[in-house]
């Protein structure tokens, strides 16, 4: 057996699944990688670890694997650390104007105590710097939650760009992050005394034995979810109770491979594979998540353009119809008509959906090929078709 | 972990003598490196195999792997039921999801290979 990875998880970005390769590229990675409030805790379950953006975070745990962490998600609930993820905070006098004249979506169309999905793009290029989501708290505070590798980055051109008497703030260790999804999520937090009851995509302060946990009613699963963001030094505790309310409604904790084969059942893009700054939003099809009418954000002037006079590639889903599983780099051929055999496109994201029991991914296909299309890929030597779909895979049921 | 009744390869096949012919399949620590496998391509029966050529692939939910022969000689039986149930390799890898059976070309070709010590301690390097 001689294990091998896909280009993807050589660049990093990955949900590297095997333990050799995985330590192998950390001890020849220069700087120690971060570790999660909860790293003792993973450790001691036996998880499989892993690099990611920095952090040395649990891939699957030893009585799971993807396959029944992914179904635990779908049929009852997972516990994730996600404890690698950004916090910041951008504080002062108008700093909800700052962050409307900056990132993509309108936080107009938001009241405080909710939030929003929103992207940082190059102001130049419209490329996406990071996808993250923003907590509007009041005008003057807006929390953040940027993708772990790219949170030093999108602090800096906010603090950058900050007016005075606005204030960016790095909170990336100062809070843990733990996702409870899954049909099931709420009772986990009612047996906690947790607030469950808001609407999607809101948060509450709640006060937990005596300390602060918000809780949002969000996630990147497609399940009913929360995600709590507790005191770095109390995420310990709140692990601890939120795994032993789940474990009698059939949760378990759930790694970051079941976390990636759940959000591409939704195909919600991954930043570093379908969202990078080669990547606008007018291609990944994520204008919903851009406030056109806003006056400025930055790469307005290259994105109005783009889409005016539109995009050159886009963001499609891929189901295969026989056994090729897509994986990201692979590129995309045409399967018929007068262009058949000519690359058409590269695939983004691929695994294999544990729902649908066959392979799906992301790709990026040039202007014209359109849902309903079928396309080939090259698995190794042998040629697989996929029907181009418009994602999810799988009906999201978060609301 | 390291059953000491099949030899070992350092690419983490086993090999173990079944009446005339040889079994193969991967071991635990392959199977735990690959995560939980969804498809296995295994080789048609009858087919010659080389010791060290690959012979099938392996797909997890997030990689995949080559399978190499153990011993030299061909392949006359194959596990169909790794078809319907690939989980059998994770969850046996030494007996239900064993991989397939090769009648040797030549006597002695298991002498090549790690016995469980060696093996073992081949294991422990890589990890």
């Amino acid at each position: 057996m001689q294990c091998r990875l896909s280009p993807a998880e050589v660049a990093g970005d990955a949900l590297a699944s095997v333990r050799m390769i995985a330590s192998a590229a950390a001890a020849a990675a220069g700087p120690p990688l971060y570790h999660s409030p909860l790293y003792d805790r993973h450790v001691g379950l036996g998880a499989k670890m892993a690099d990611f953006g920095g952090w040395e975070m649990p891939i699957e745990y030893p009585d799971g694997g993807v396959l029944k962490e992914h179904a635990a998600v779908r049929q009852a609930v997972g516990i994730f650390d996600v404890s690698h993820l950004g916090k910041g905070v951008v504080r002062g006098r108008g700093a909800r104007d700052f962050v409307n004249a900056t990132l993509t979506n309108d936080l107009a169309r938001i009241a405080p105590g909710q939030a929003q999905y929103t992207l940082c793009c190059d102001d130049a290029t419209g490329g996406v710097v990071d996808d993250l989501i923003a907590y509007l708290r009041s005008d003057d505070e807006v929390f953040l939650v940027p993708n772990a590798a790219n949170t030093a980055g999108v602090l800096r051109r906010l603090t950058a760009a900050a007016p005075a008497g606005v204030e960016v703030a790095n909170l990336h260790r100062s809070l843990g992050v733990l996702a409870v999804q899954g049909p099931r999520s709420a009772e986990v937090l009612e047996r906690l005394g947790l607030p469950t009851g808001h609407d999607y995509m809101s948060f509450v302060s709640s006060d937990w034995g005596g300390e602060q946990v918000i809780v949002c009613r969000s996630g990147y699963t497609g399940e009913h979810g929360y995600e709590l963001l507790p005191h770095w030094d109390s995420t310990g505790r709140l692990w601890d109770a939120l795994l032993a309310a789940a474990a009698p409604l059939g949760g378990r904790p759930a790694g970051l491979g079941a976390r990636d084969t759940l959000r591409t059942e939704m195909g919600y893009p991954l930043h570093g594979q379908d969202l990078s700054l080669d990547i606008t939003p007018v291609q990944a099809r994520s204008g919903w998540a851009v406030g056109w009418d806003k006056p400025r954000f930055w790469g307005r002037d290259a994105l109005v353009a783009e889409r005016e006079r539109g995009a050159a590639r886009l963001l499609w889903g891929l189901a295969a119809l026989d056994r090729g599983i897509p994986r990201p780099h692979m590129v995309v051929t045409a399967a018929a008509g007068e262009q058949a055999g000519e690359p058409v496109g590269e695939v983004t994201s691929g695994t294999f959906s544990p729902t649908l029991r066959k392979g799906i991914g992301l790709a990026l296909l040039r202007r014209g090929v359109e849902p309903g299309a079928e396309v080939r890929i090259d698995v190794r030597g042998r040629p697989s078709t996929l029907r181009v779909v418009r994602p999810p895979f799988v009906p999201a049921s978060t609301r | 972990m390291y059953p000491d009744d099949v030899k070992y390869t350092p690419q983490h096949e086993w090999a173990r003598p079944h009446g005339e012919t040889v079994r193969i399949g991967i071991t635990a620590y392959a199977q735990e490196a690959l995560g939980d496998i969804v498809y296995a391509s295994l080789p048609a029966v009858g087919t010659d195999v080389t010791a060290g050529a690959s012979i099938g692939e392996l797909e997890s939910t997030k990689t995949w792997s080559d399978v190499y022969a153990p011993v030299s000689g061909r392949i006359v039986a194959v596990n169909d039921a790794l078809d319907a149930q690939p989980e059998l390799l994770n969850s046996d890898p030494y007996g239900d999801g064993w991989i397939a059976e090769v009648e040797p070309a030549e006597a002695g070709g298991l002498d090549q290979l790690l016995d469980a010590e060696q093996y073992r301690q081949l294991v422990e390097t890589e990890r």
